[in-house]
Protein backbone atom coordinates (compact mmCIF):
# COMPACT_ATOMS: atom_id res chain seq x y z
CA UNK A 1 0.00 0.00 0.00
CA UNK A 2 1.25 3.39 -1.09
CA UNK A 3 2.64 5.67 2.10
CA UNK A 4 0.43 8.20 3.74
CA UNK A 5 3.14 10.58 3.64
CA UNK A 6 4.09 10.42 0.54
CA UNK A 7 0.32 11.11 -0.83
CA UNK A 8 1.25 14.39 2.00
CA UNK A 9 3.93 14.96 -0.01
CA UNK A 10 2.64 15.34 -3.52
CA UNK A 11 -0.37 17.23 -2.42
CA UNK A 12 1.89 19.99 -0.85
CA UNK A 13 3.59 20.05 -4.26
CA UNK A 14 0.43 20.94 -5.79
CA UNK A 15 -0.09 23.37 -3.03
CA UNK A 16 -2.69 21.86 -1.37
CA UNK A 17 -4.09 19.69 2.01
CA UNK A 18 -6.26 17.09 3.29
CA UNK A 19 -7.90 16.43 6.31
CA UNK A 20 -6.06 13.24 8.15
CA UNK A 21 -9.42 11.37 6.75
CA UNK A 22 -8.93 11.88 3.49
CA UNK A 23 -5.50 11.03 2.84
CA UNK A 24 -7.05 7.19 4.45
CA UNK A 25 -9.51 7.39 2.11
CA UNK A 26 -7.19 8.23 -0.93
CA UNK A 27 -5.18 5.40 0.60
CA UNK A 28 -7.26 2.90 0.03
CA UNK A 29 -8.31 4.46 -3.44
CA UNK A 30 -5.12 4.40 -4.62
CA UNK A 31 -4.72 0.80 -3.61
CA UNK A 32 -7.72 -0.23 -6.40
CA UNK A 33 -6.45 2.65 -8.97
CA UNK A 34 -2.95 0.59 -8.58
CA UNK A 35 -4.29 -2.49 -9.46
CA UNK A 36 -6.15 -1.01 -12.43
CA UNK A 37 -3.30 0.79 -13.69
CA UNK A 38 -1.65 -2.60 -13.38
CA UNK A 39 -3.93 -3.44 -16.19
CA UNK A 40 -2.10 -1.10 -18.38
CA UNK A 41 0.94 -3.11 -18.15
CA UNK A 42 -0.15 -6.41 -19.26
CA UNK A 43 -0.29 -5.46 -22.55
CA UNK A 44 2.47 -7.44 -24.44
CA UNK A 45 5.46 -5.38 -26.44
CA UNK A 46 3.69 -2.07 -25.01
CA UNK A 47 7.03 0.20 -24.79
CA UNK A 48 7.55 -0.30 -28.56
CA UNK A 49 4.28 1.32 -29.26
CA UNK A 50 4.62 5.13 -30.52
CA UNK A 51 2.39 7.00 -27.27
CA UNK A 52 -0.50 8.96 -28.57
CA UNK A 53 -0.94 12.62 -27.32
CA UNK A 54 -3.86 13.97 -29.29
CA UNK A 55 -6.85 11.98 -31.10
CA UNK A 56 -5.68 12.07 -34.79
CA UNK A 57 -3.23 13.92 -36.54
CA UNK A 58 -4.59 17.56 -37.75
CA UNK A 59 -3.59 18.72 -41.38
CA UNK A 60 -5.01 22.32 -41.08
CA UNK A 61 -2.78 23.34 -38.19
CA UNK A 62 -1.21 26.68 -39.14
CA UNK A 63 0.12 29.45 -36.65
CA UNK A 64 -2.69 33.01 -37.31
CA UNK A 65 -1.17 36.52 -38.06
CA UNK A 66 0.09 37.76 -35.43
CA UNK A 67 -2.39 40.58 -34.96
CA UNK A 68 -2.85 43.58 -32.23
CA UNK A 69 -5.84 42.42 -30.53
CA UNK A 70 -7.04 44.19 -27.56
CA UNK A 71 -9.78 41.84 -26.66
CA UNK A 72 -9.51 41.97 -22.69
CA UNK A 73 -8.98 45.49 -21.23
CA UNK A 74 -8.55 46.45 -17.32
CA UNK A 75 -11.63 46.87 -16.26
CA UNK A 76 -12.80 43.52 -17.22
CA UNK A 77 -10.12 41.63 -16.00
CA UNK A 78 -9.69 43.37 -12.46
CA UNK A 79 -13.90 42.08 -11.96
CA UNK A 80 -12.64 39.13 -10.50
CA UNK A 81 -10.01 40.41 -7.80
CA UNK A 82 -11.24 42.31 -4.89
CA UNK A 83 -7.43 43.65 -4.26
CA UNK A 84 -6.59 46.55 -6.99
CA UNK A 85 -4.25 49.09 -6.89
CA UNK A 86 -3.27 51.38 -10.13
CA UNK A 87 -4.73 48.45 -12.40
CA UNK A 88 -2.62 46.21 -10.72
CA UNK A 89 -3.63 43.15 -8.58
CA UNK A 90 -1.96 43.23 -4.48
CA UNK A 91 -0.53 40.73 -3.59
CA UNK A 92 1.36 40.36 0.03
CA UNK A 93 4.58 42.02 -0.29
CA UNK A 94 7.21 39.20 -1.46
CA UNK A 95 10.41 41.13 -0.48
CA UNK A 96 10.73 42.23 3.41
CA UNK B 1 -43.40 9.21 -19.29
CA UNK B 2 -44.38 11.75 -21.61
CA UNK B 3 -43.84 12.88 -24.92
CA UNK B 4 -42.97 16.97 -25.63
CA UNK B 5 -43.81 18.64 -29.22
CA UNK B 6 -41.45 21.51 -27.72
CA UNK B 7 -39.47 20.04 -31.13
CA UNK B 8 -37.30 23.24 -32.38
CA UNK B 9 -38.96 22.97 -35.65
CA UNK B 10 -42.37 23.14 -33.79
CA UNK B 11 -40.97 26.29 -32.05
CA UNK B 12 -40.09 27.64 -35.00
CA UNK B 13 -43.07 27.56 -36.86
CA UNK B 14 -44.88 28.77 -33.73
CA UNK B 15 -42.72 31.60 -33.42
CA UNK B 16 -42.78 32.28 -37.01
CA UNK B 17 -46.67 32.64 -36.79
CA UNK B 18 -46.41 34.87 -34.10
CA UNK B 19 -48.37 32.05 -31.79
CA UNK B 20 -45.64 32.74 -29.70
CA UNK B 21 -42.50 34.67 -28.51
CA UNK B 22 -39.15 34.43 -27.49
CA UNK B 23 -40.72 36.12 -24.12
CA UNK B 24 -43.31 33.84 -24.27
CA UNK B 25 -41.13 30.80 -24.20
CA UNK B 26 -38.37 32.60 -22.03
CA UNK B 27 -41.38 32.55 -19.34
CA UNK B 28 -42.25 29.43 -19.48
CA UNK B 29 -38.63 28.18 -19.49
CA UNK B 30 -37.67 30.39 -16.32
CA UNK B 31 -41.13 29.28 -14.66
CA UNK B 32 -40.39 25.50 -15.15
CA UNK B 33 -36.50 26.05 -14.19
CA UNK B 34 -37.82 27.75 -10.61
CA UNK B 35 -40.47 24.96 -10.70
CA UNK B 36 -38.35 21.83 -10.52
CA UNK B 37 -34.65 23.68 -8.78
CA UNK B 38 -35.25 22.55 -5.04
CA UNK B 39 -36.17 19.42 -6.04
CA UNK B 40 -33.56 18.55 -8.88
CA UNK B 41 -30.59 21.68 -8.67
CA UNK B 42 -30.07 21.28 -12.23
CA UNK B 43 -29.38 25.13 -12.16
CA UNK B 44 -26.36 27.27 -11.38
CA UNK B 45 -27.92 30.66 -11.99
CA UNK B 46 -31.20 31.38 -13.68
CA UNK B 47 -30.86 34.36 -15.74
CA UNK B 48 -33.23 36.99 -16.66
CA UNK B 49 -34.02 37.29 -20.09
CA UNK B 50 -31.71 39.42 -22.18
CA UNK B 51 -32.38 40.87 -25.57
CA UNK B 52 -31.51 38.49 -28.52
CA UNK B 53 -29.89 39.75 -31.30
CA UNK B 54 -31.84 39.74 -34.28
CA UNK B 55 -30.88 36.84 -36.72
CA UNK B 56 -32.87 34.79 -39.50
CA UNK B 57 -31.65 31.50 -37.72
CA UNK B 58 -33.25 28.51 -36.82
CA UNK B 59 -32.64 29.10 -33.18
CA UNK B 60 -33.50 32.73 -33.18
CA UNK B 61 -35.96 33.33 -30.08
CA UNK B 62 -35.13 29.58 -28.93
CA UNK B 63 -34.59 29.16 -25.14
CA UNK B 64 -31.77 27.17 -24.32
CA UNK B 65 -29.35 26.32 -21.23
CA UNK B 66 -25.50 26.23 -21.39
CA UNK B 67 -23.43 24.03 -18.89
CA UNK B 68 -21.63 25.89 -16.32
CA UNK B 69 -17.86 25.71 -17.16
CA UNK B 70 -18.34 27.50 -20.25
CA UNK B 71 -17.41 31.12 -20.55
CA UNK B 72 -20.06 33.92 -20.27
CA UNK B 73 -18.93 37.05 -20.45
CA UNK B 74 -20.34 39.18 -17.15
CA UNK B 75 -22.28 35.90 -16.17
CA UNK B 76 -21.28 34.16 -13.29
CA UNK B 77 -19.88 31.17 -14.39
CA UNK B 78 -18.76 28.59 -11.51
CA UNK B 79 -17.94 25.45 -12.94
CA UNK B 80 -19.45 24.11 -9.85
CA UNK B 81 -16.37 24.63 -8.00
CA UNK B 82 -16.02 27.01 -4.37
CA UNK B 83 -12.91 28.19 -6.28
CA UNK B 84 -14.70 29.67 -8.70
CA UNK B 85 -18.00 30.43 -6.66
CA UNK B 86 -17.94 34.51 -7.85
CA UNK B 87 -16.25 33.78 -11.22
CA UNK B 88 -17.32 36.42 -13.68
CA UNK B 89 -15.68 35.28 -17.25
CA UNK B 90 -14.27 38.54 -19.22
CA UNK B 91 -14.83 36.82 -22.66
CA UNK B 92 -17.47 34.56 -24.49
CA UNK B 93 -16.06 30.74 -25.32
CA UNK B 94 -17.16 30.71 -29.11
CA UNK B 95 -20.04 27.93 -28.76
CA UNK B 96 -21.39 30.69 -26.68
CA UNK B 97 -20.87 33.48 -28.91
CA UNK B 98 -22.47 31.59 -32.07
CA UNK B 99 -25.44 30.62 -30.19
CA UNK B 100 -25.82 34.56 -29.44
CA UNK B 101 -25.44 35.12 -32.52
CA UNK B 102 -28.06 33.06 -33.98
CA UNK B 103 -30.83 34.46 -31.46
CA UNK B 104 -30.91 31.81 -29.44
CA UNK B 105 -31.93 32.68 -26.00
CA UNK B 106 -29.84 31.25 -22.80
CA UNK B 107 -31.96 30.61 -19.85
CA UNK B 108 -29.31 29.41 -17.35
CA UNK B 109 -25.94 27.94 -16.51
CA UNK B 110 -26.45 24.30 -15.46
CA UNK B 111 -25.10 22.38 -12.54
CA UNK B 112 -22.00 20.26 -13.23
CA UNK B 113 -19.59 17.86 -11.37
CA UNK B 114 -16.54 20.08 -9.62
CA UNK B 115 -14.90 21.06 -12.98
CA UNK B 116 -16.72 18.54 -15.12
CA UNK B 117 -14.25 15.70 -13.11
CA UNK B 118 -16.72 13.22 -12.31
CA UNK B 119 -20.00 11.22 -13.91
CA UNK B 120 -22.06 11.56 -10.46
CA UNK B 121 -23.68 14.63 -10.63
CA UNK B 122 -23.24 14.73 -6.23
CA UNK B 123 -19.88 16.79 -6.41
CA UNK B 124 -21.44 20.40 -7.16
CA UNK B 125 -20.60 23.31 -4.85
CA UNK B 126 -24.30 23.81 -4.95
CA UNK B 127 -25.18 20.44 -3.63
CA UNK B 128 -26.23 17.02 -5.59
CA UNK B 129 -28.38 17.13 -8.73
CA UNK B 130 -31.53 14.51 -8.41
CA UNK B 131 -32.43 12.70 -11.68
CA UNK B 132 -36.01 13.67 -12.67
CA UNK B 133 -37.16 9.88 -13.21
CA UNK B 134 -36.27 8.99 -9.61
CA UNK B 135 -35.14 11.86 -7.00
CA UNK B 136 -33.70 8.84 -5.25
CA UNK B 137 -31.05 8.32 -8.07
CA UNK B 138 -28.03 10.01 -9.53
CA UNK B 139 -28.38 11.67 -12.72
CA UNK B 140 -24.88 10.97 -13.64
CA UNK B 141 -22.38 13.32 -14.78
CA UNK B 142 -20.47 15.54 -15.54
CA UNK B 143 -23.42 17.64 -17.63
CA UNK B 144 -25.98 16.30 -14.81
CA UNK B 145 -28.01 19.64 -15.27
CA UNK B 146 -27.66 20.03 -18.79
CA UNK B 147 -28.76 16.29 -19.23
CA UNK B 148 -32.42 17.40 -16.67
CA UNK B 149 -33.21 20.38 -18.14
CA UNK B 150 -34.10 18.70 -21.39
CA UNK B 151 -35.79 15.82 -19.81
CA UNK B 152 -38.19 18.31 -18.19
CA UNK B 153 -39.09 19.99 -21.27
CA UNK B 154 -37.72 23.13 -19.42
CA UNK B 155 -35.53 23.80 -23.04
CA UNK B 156 -35.25 21.83 -26.27
CA UNK B 157 -31.77 21.98 -26.00
CA UNK B 158 -28.51 22.19 -24.03
CA UNK B 159 -24.73 22.58 -23.92
CA UNK B 160 -22.70 20.10 -22.56
CA UNK B 161 -18.67 19.00 -22.50
CA UNK B 162 -17.88 15.53 -22.63
CA UNK B 163 -14.01 14.54 -21.84
CA UNK B 164 -14.88 10.68 -20.72
CA UNK B 165 -18.85 9.90 -21.34
CA UNK B 166 -19.91 13.37 -19.48
CA UNK B 167 -22.58 14.21 -21.84
CA UNK B 168 -23.50 10.62 -23.32
CA UNK B 169 -23.48 8.84 -20.14
CA UNK B 170 -25.92 10.97 -17.78
CA UNK B 171 -27.91 11.29 -21.33
CA UNK B 172 -28.54 7.57 -20.82
CA UNK B 173 -29.70 8.37 -17.38
CA UNK B 174 -32.02 10.42 -18.34
CA UNK B 175 -33.54 9.59 -21.04
CA UNK B 176 -32.35 12.12 -23.89
CA UNK B 177 -30.25 12.49 -26.59
CA UNK B 178 -26.56 12.89 -26.09
CA UNK B 179 -23.84 13.96 -28.94
CA UNK B 180 -20.51 14.85 -29.28
CA UNK B 181 -18.76 15.20 -32.59
CA UNK B 182 -15.70 14.82 -33.96
CA UNK B 183 -13.20 16.38 -32.00
CA UNK B 184 -12.50 19.92 -33.31
CA UNK B 185 -15.67 20.09 -35.13
CA UNK B 186 -17.12 22.51 -32.32
CA UNK B 187 -14.90 25.08 -30.71
CA UNK B 188 -13.45 24.39 -27.29
CA UNK B 189 -12.26 27.96 -26.73
CA UNK B 190 -13.91 29.40 -23.25
CA UNK B 191 -14.46 25.69 -22.16
CA UNK B 192 -12.60 25.38 -19.11
CA UNK B 193 -9.91 22.98 -19.38
CA UNK B 194 -10.26 19.75 -17.85
CA UNK B 195 -7.75 17.72 -19.96
CA UNK B 196 -7.33 18.98 -23.38
CA UNK B 197 -6.54 16.05 -25.66
CA UNK B 198 -9.60 14.41 -24.74
CA UNK B 199 -12.29 17.26 -23.92
CA UNK B 200 -15.27 18.47 -26.28
CA UNK B 201 -18.02 20.76 -26.60
CA UNK B 202 -21.46 18.88 -27.66
CA UNK B 203 -25.38 18.53 -27.64
CA UNK B 204 -28.50 17.24 -25.33
CA UNK B 205 -31.53 17.43 -27.05
CA UNK B 206 -34.59 14.81 -27.31
CA UNK B 207 -34.66 14.02 -30.87
CA UNK B 208 -31.67 13.71 -33.60
CA UNK B 209 -33.23 16.28 -35.81
CA UNK B 210 -32.57 19.01 -33.45
CA UNK B 211 -29.05 18.03 -32.36
CA UNK B 212 -28.36 18.68 -36.11
CA UNK B 213 -29.98 21.41 -36.16
CA UNK B 214 -28.03 23.15 -33.40
CA UNK B 215 -24.61 21.46 -34.57
CA UNK B 216 -25.33 23.27 -37.47
CA UNK B 217 -25.21 26.73 -36.20
CA UNK B 218 -21.97 26.03 -33.19
CA UNK B 219 -19.45 23.85 -35.59
CA UNK B 220 -16.74 25.32 -37.49
CA UNK B 221 -13.64 26.82 -37.96
CA UNK B 222 -12.38 28.73 -34.72
CA UNK B 223 -8.54 31.05 -35.15
CA UNK B 224 -9.33 30.42 -31.13
CA UNK B 225 -8.76 27.16 -31.00
CA UNK B 226 -6.07 25.71 -33.32
CA UNK B 227 -7.57 22.27 -33.27
CA UNK B 228 -10.75 23.06 -34.55
CA UNK B 229 -11.31 21.27 -38.29
CA UNK B 230 -11.66 23.54 -41.67
CA UNK B 231 -15.26 24.00 -42.80
CA UNK B 232 -16.60 21.40 -45.14
CA UNK B 233 -19.99 22.96 -45.61
CA UNK B 234 -22.05 20.28 -45.18
CA UNK B 235 -25.21 20.81 -43.36
CA UNK B 236 -25.90 17.93 -40.67
CA UNK B 237 -29.74 18.88 -40.63
CA UNK B 238 -30.05 18.80 -44.57
CA UNK B 239 -28.10 15.35 -44.44
CA UNK B 240 -30.03 13.82 -42.18
CA UNK B 241 -32.80 12.26 -44.15
CA UNK B 242 -30.66 11.19 -46.76
CA UNK B 243 -30.89 7.89 -48.26
CA UNK B 244 -28.00 6.45 -47.06
CA UNK B 245 -28.39 3.00 -47.78
CA UNK B 246 -28.29 -0.01 -45.62
CA UNK B 247 -24.88 0.61 -43.18
CA UNK B 248 -23.00 -1.68 -41.45
CA UNK B 249 -22.80 -1.58 -37.27
CA UNK B 250 -20.42 -4.09 -34.80
CA UNK B 251 -20.42 -4.50 -31.45
CA UNK B 252 -18.05 -5.66 -29.51
CA UNK B 253 -17.98 -8.97 -28.36
CA UNK B 254 -15.96 -8.93 -24.95
CA UNK B 255 -17.97 -5.68 -23.79
CA UNK B 256 -21.62 -6.75 -24.36
CA UNK B 257 -20.97 -10.47 -23.00
CA UNK B 258 -23.75 -11.72 -20.13
CA UNK B 259 -20.67 -13.33 -18.29
CA UNK B 260 -19.27 -9.66 -17.46
CA UNK B 261 -22.08 -8.32 -15.92
CA UNK B 262 -23.52 -9.90 -12.45
CA UNK B 263 -27.02 -8.22 -11.48
CA UNK B 264 -30.61 -8.89 -13.08
CA UNK B 265 -30.71 -5.41 -13.93
CA UNK B 266 -27.68 -5.52 -15.93
CA UNK B 267 -28.33 -8.90 -17.63
CA UNK B 268 -31.76 -6.48 -18.55
CA UNK B 269 -29.94 -4.28 -19.69
CA UNK B 270 -28.43 -6.18 -21.91
CA UNK B 271 -31.52 -7.80 -22.93
CA UNK B 272 -32.68 -4.15 -23.87
CA UNK B 273 -29.45 -3.87 -26.35
CA UNK B 274 -30.11 -6.71 -28.39
CA UNK B 275 -33.51 -6.49 -28.49
CA UNK B 276 -32.90 -2.79 -29.81
CA UNK B 277 -30.16 -4.96 -32.33
CA UNK B 278 -32.53 -6.70 -33.77
CA UNK B 279 -34.83 -3.79 -34.31
CA UNK B 280 -31.86 -2.05 -35.86
CA UNK B 281 -30.88 -4.98 -38.29
CA UNK B 282 -35.06 -5.07 -39.63
CA UNK B 283 -34.28 -1.46 -40.73
CA UNK B 284 -32.05 -3.10 -43.12
CA UNK B 285 -28.68 -2.63 -41.44
CA UNK B 286 -26.06 -5.13 -40.82
CA UNK B 287 -24.82 -5.85 -37.29
CA UNK B 288 -21.85 -8.01 -36.42
CA UNK B 289 -20.28 -9.04 -33.26
CA UNK B 290 -16.22 -8.61 -33.67
CA UNK B 291 -13.92 -9.28 -31.02
CA UNK B 292 -11.37 -7.42 -29.17
CA UNK B 293 -8.49 -8.29 -26.88
CA UNK B 294 -10.09 -8.46 -23.56
CA UNK B 295 -6.83 -7.18 -22.09
CA UNK B 296 -6.74 -4.08 -24.27
CA UNK B 297 -10.66 -3.55 -23.66
CA UNK B 298 -9.51 -3.81 -19.75
CA UNK B 299 -6.91 -0.92 -20.20
CA UNK B 300 -9.58 1.37 -20.94
CA UNK B 301 -10.59 2.90 -17.44
CA UNK B 302 -7.16 3.11 -16.23
CA UNK B 303 -5.80 5.02 -19.23
CA UNK B 304 -8.58 7.03 -18.71
CA UNK B 305 -7.61 7.94 -15.48
CA UNK B 306 -4.52 7.96 -16.16
CA UNK B 307 -4.22 10.53 -19.17
CA UNK B 308 -7.17 12.60 -17.85
CA UNK B 309 -6.20 12.84 -14.28
CA UNK B 310 -2.70 13.93 -15.39
CA UNK B 311 -3.74 16.61 -17.69
CA UNK B 312 -6.37 17.88 -15.23
CA UNK B 313 -3.81 18.30 -12.75
CA UNK B 314 -1.70 20.76 -15.22
CA UNK B 315 -4.87 22.42 -16.55
CA UNK B 316 -5.95 23.89 -13.24
CA UNK B 317 -3.10 24.97 -11.81
CA UNK B 318 -3.84 28.17 -12.53
CA UNK B 319 -6.42 28.12 -10.11
CA UNK B 320 -4.82 30.04 -7.25
CA UNK B 321 -6.63 33.21 -6.28
CA UNK B 322 -4.10 35.77 -6.97
CA UNK B 323 -5.96 36.88 -10.82
CA UNK B 324 -8.90 35.55 -9.89
CA UNK B 325 -11.09 32.77 -8.03
CA UNK B 326 -11.65 32.54 -4.07
CA UNK B 327 -9.22 34.17 -2.85
CA UNK B 328 -8.61 33.08 0.58
CA UNK B 329 -5.17 33.82 3.30
CA UNK B 330 -3.32 36.87 3.32
CA UNK B 331 0.31 36.36 4.55
CA UNK B 332 2.33 35.49 1.46
CA UNK B 333 1.80 34.47 -1.94
CA UNK B 334 2.05 31.15 -1.34
CA UNK B 335 -0.29 31.26 1.91
CA UNK B 336 -2.85 32.33 -0.48
CA UNK B 337 -2.37 29.77 -3.14
CA UNK B 338 -1.86 27.37 -0.66
CA UNK B 339 -5.66 27.82 1.08
CA UNK B 340 -7.44 29.07 -1.60
CA UNK B 341 -6.79 25.48 -3.22
CA UNK B 342 -7.23 23.22 0.33
CA UNK B 343 -10.03 25.44 0.85
CA UNK B 344 -11.52 25.42 -2.70
CA UNK B 345 -11.36 22.20 -4.22
CA UNK B 346 -13.23 19.00 -3.21
CA UNK B 347 -12.15 16.12 -1.32
CA UNK B 348 -12.85 14.21 -5.10
CA UNK B 349 -11.12 16.75 -7.16
CA UNK B 350 -7.98 16.90 -5.01
CA UNK B 351 -7.69 12.71 -4.60
CA UNK B 352 -7.70 13.05 -8.49
CA UNK B 353 -5.25 15.80 -8.97
CA UNK B 354 -2.80 13.64 -6.43
CA UNK B 355 -3.26 10.98 -9.08
CA UNK B 356 -2.61 13.22 -11.68
CA UNK B 357 1.26 14.19 -10.05
CA UNK B 358 1.90 10.76 -8.88
CA UNK B 359 1.27 9.15 -12.46
CA UNK B 360 3.67 12.58 -13.99
CA UNK B 361 6.31 12.04 -11.30
CA UNK B 362 9.82 11.42 -13.21
CA UNK B 363 9.77 7.35 -11.57
CA UNK B 364 6.18 6.62 -12.43
CA UNK B 365 5.94 8.73 -15.90
CA UNK B 366 6.86 5.62 -18.32
CA UNK B 367 4.88 2.67 -16.51
CA UNK B 368 1.80 4.90 -16.15
CA UNK B 369 1.41 8.20 -18.30
CA UNK B 370 3.83 6.79 -21.42
CA UNK B 371 2.34 3.67 -21.46
CA UNK B 372 -1.45 5.01 -20.92
CA UNK B 373 -1.18 7.32 -23.93
CA UNK B 374 0.61 3.73 -26.06
CA UNK B 375 -2.59 2.06 -24.71
CA UNK B 376 -4.36 4.55 -26.45
CA UNK B 377 -2.99 4.40 -29.78
CA UNK B 378 -4.00 0.59 -29.74
CA UNK B 379 -6.87 1.12 -28.94
CA UNK B 380 -7.61 4.30 -31.60
CA UNK B 381 -5.81 2.12 -34.46
CA UNK B 382 -7.98 -0.92 -33.63
CA UNK B 383 -11.19 0.78 -33.99
CA UNK B 384 -10.26 3.23 -36.63
CA UNK B 385 -9.68 -0.28 -38.95
CA UNK B 386 -12.72 -1.27 -37.92
CA UNK B 387 -14.28 1.57 -39.07
CA UNK B 388 -12.51 1.21 -41.95
CA UNK B 389 -14.63 -2.03 -42.98
CA UNK B 390 -17.70 -0.71 -40.65
CA UNK B 391 -19.70 2.38 -40.36
CA UNK B 392 -20.40 3.18 -36.59
CA UNK B 393 -20.03 0.81 -33.65
CA UNK B 394 -23.21 0.17 -31.61
CA UNK B 395 -23.48 -0.48 -27.70
CA UNK B 396 -25.08 -0.37 -24.77
CA UNK B 397 -24.26 3.16 -23.17
CA UNK B 398 -24.07 2.03 -19.81
CA UNK B 399 -23.85 -1.08 -17.81
CA UNK B 400 -27.23 -0.34 -15.45
CA UNK B 401 -29.44 2.11 -14.92
CA UNK B 402 -28.68 5.25 -12.90
CA UNK B 403 -27.28 4.36 -9.92
CA UNK B 404 -29.27 4.97 -6.43
CA UNK B 405 -27.17 7.51 -4.38
CA UNK B 406 -24.66 5.52 -1.95
CA UNK B 407 -24.35 3.14 -4.08
CA UNK B 408 -21.02 0.95 -4.48
CA UNK B 409 -19.68 -0.54 -7.38
CA UNK B 410 -16.71 -2.75 -8.01
CA UNK B 411 -14.24 -1.17 -9.52
CA UNK B 412 -12.69 -4.07 -10.30
CA UNK B 413 -15.01 -5.73 -11.82
CA UNK B 414 -15.40 -6.58 -15.58
CA UNK B 415 -18.98 -4.82 -16.05
CA UNK B 416 -17.06 -1.32 -14.22
CA UNK B 417 -14.09 -1.42 -16.64
CA UNK B 418 -15.99 -2.43 -19.66
CA UNK B 419 -19.50 -1.96 -19.77
CA UNK B 420 -19.19 1.04 -17.61
CA UNK B 421 -16.51 2.98 -18.91
CA UNK B 422 -16.42 2.00 -22.73
CA UNK B 423 -17.62 4.88 -23.97
CA UNK B 424 -14.46 6.82 -23.46
CA UNK B 425 -13.29 4.95 -26.75
CA UNK B 426 -14.45 7.74 -28.78
CA UNK B 427 -12.58 10.66 -26.67
CA UNK B 428 -9.59 8.31 -27.21
CA UNK B 429 -9.96 8.81 -31.25
CA UNK B 430 -11.98 11.73 -31.48
CA UNK B 431 -14.30 9.63 -32.89
CA UNK B 432 -18.47 11.34 -33.19
CA UNK B 433 -20.70 9.12 -30.68
CA UNK B 434 -24.14 9.85 -30.08
CA UNK B 435 -26.52 8.63 -26.93
CA UNK B 436 -30.29 7.40 -27.86
CA UNK B 437 -33.00 6.09 -25.75
CA UNK B 438 -33.81 2.55 -26.19
CA UNK B 439 -36.26 1.49 -23.32
CA UNK B 440 -36.58 1.44 -19.83
CA UNK B 441 -35.28 -1.10 -17.28
CA UNK B 442 -37.07 -1.11 -13.96
CA UNK B 443 -38.87 2.19 -14.81
CA UNK B 444 -35.08 3.84 -15.34
CA UNK B 445 -34.66 4.96 -19.31
CA UNK B 446 -31.50 3.38 -20.75
CA UNK B 447 -29.74 3.78 -23.99
CA UNK B 448 -28.03 3.16 -26.46
CA UNK B 449 -24.42 4.50 -28.48
CA UNK B 450 -23.36 4.57 -31.79
CA UNK B 451 -20.07 6.02 -32.69
CA UNK B 452 -18.66 6.02 -35.72
CA UNK B 453 -14.99 6.99 -37.17
CA UNK B 454 -13.77 10.51 -37.31
CA UNK B 455 -15.71 13.49 -39.84
CA UNK B 456 -18.33 11.22 -40.33
CA UNK B 457 -20.66 13.12 -37.98
CA UNK B 458 -23.52 13.37 -40.67
CA UNK B 459 -23.50 10.09 -41.43
CA UNK B 460 -23.76 8.71 -37.71
CA UNK B 461 -26.43 11.25 -37.03
CA UNK B 462 -28.28 10.10 -40.21
CA UNK B 463 -27.75 6.50 -38.62
CA UNK B 464 -28.56 7.88 -35.94
CA UNK B 465 -32.25 9.38 -36.98
CA UNK B 466 -33.43 6.50 -38.81
CA UNK B 467 -32.74 4.24 -35.42
CA UNK B 468 -34.50 7.09 -33.56
CA UNK B 469 -37.52 6.73 -35.82
CA UNK B 470 -37.89 2.98 -35.19
CA UNK B 471 -37.25 2.64 -31.52
CA UNK B 472 -40.48 5.38 -29.95
CA UNK B 473 -38.58 7.12 -27.35
CA UNK B 474 -38.31 10.20 -29.50
CA UNK B 475 -38.95 13.42 -27.64
CA UNK B 476 -39.57 11.54 -24.42
CA UNK B 477 -39.59 13.77 -21.24
CA UNK B 478 -39.95 12.50 -17.66
CA UNK B 479 -43.75 12.65 -16.82
CA UNK B 480 -45.58 14.19 -14.20
CA UNK B 481 -46.32 11.01 -12.06
CA UNK B 482 -42.20 10.18 -12.32
CA UNK B 483 -41.43 14.23 -10.76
Amino acid sequence: MIDKEKLREYAKKLMFDMKDSEYDTLQKEFDVILKQMDLIGKIDNISSVLPMFYPFELDNVKLREDVVNNELVFDDLLVNTSNVKDNQVVVPKVVE
Amino acid sequence: MRFSDNTISNLRIKLDKGEVSSLDLFNTASALAYKYQDDCNLFVSILDKKDEEKSNSVLSGIPYALKDNISTKGILTTASSNILKDYVPVYDATVYKKLKESGAVLVGKTTLDELAMGGSGITAHTGIVRNPWDKTRQIGGSSSGSVGVVSLDIVPFSIGSDTGDSIRKPAAYCGVVGYKPTYGLISRYGLFAFASSLDHVGVIARNVKDISLVTDIIKGHDDKDMTTLEDDGVKFSDYINKDIGNKKLFYIKEICDYNTVDTDESKLVLDNFYDTVNKVKSLGFSVSEVSIDKDLLNAIYPTYMSISCAEATSNNANLVGIHFGNRIGSKSIDEIMFETRTNGFSELIKRRFILGSYILQRENQEKLYLNACRIRRLLVEKLTDLFKEYDGMIMPATGGIAPKFGDKSDNLSDKYLLLENHLALANFGGFPSITIPSGFVNKMPVAINITSGIKTDAMLLNMASKIENSLGYKNMIVGDDDV
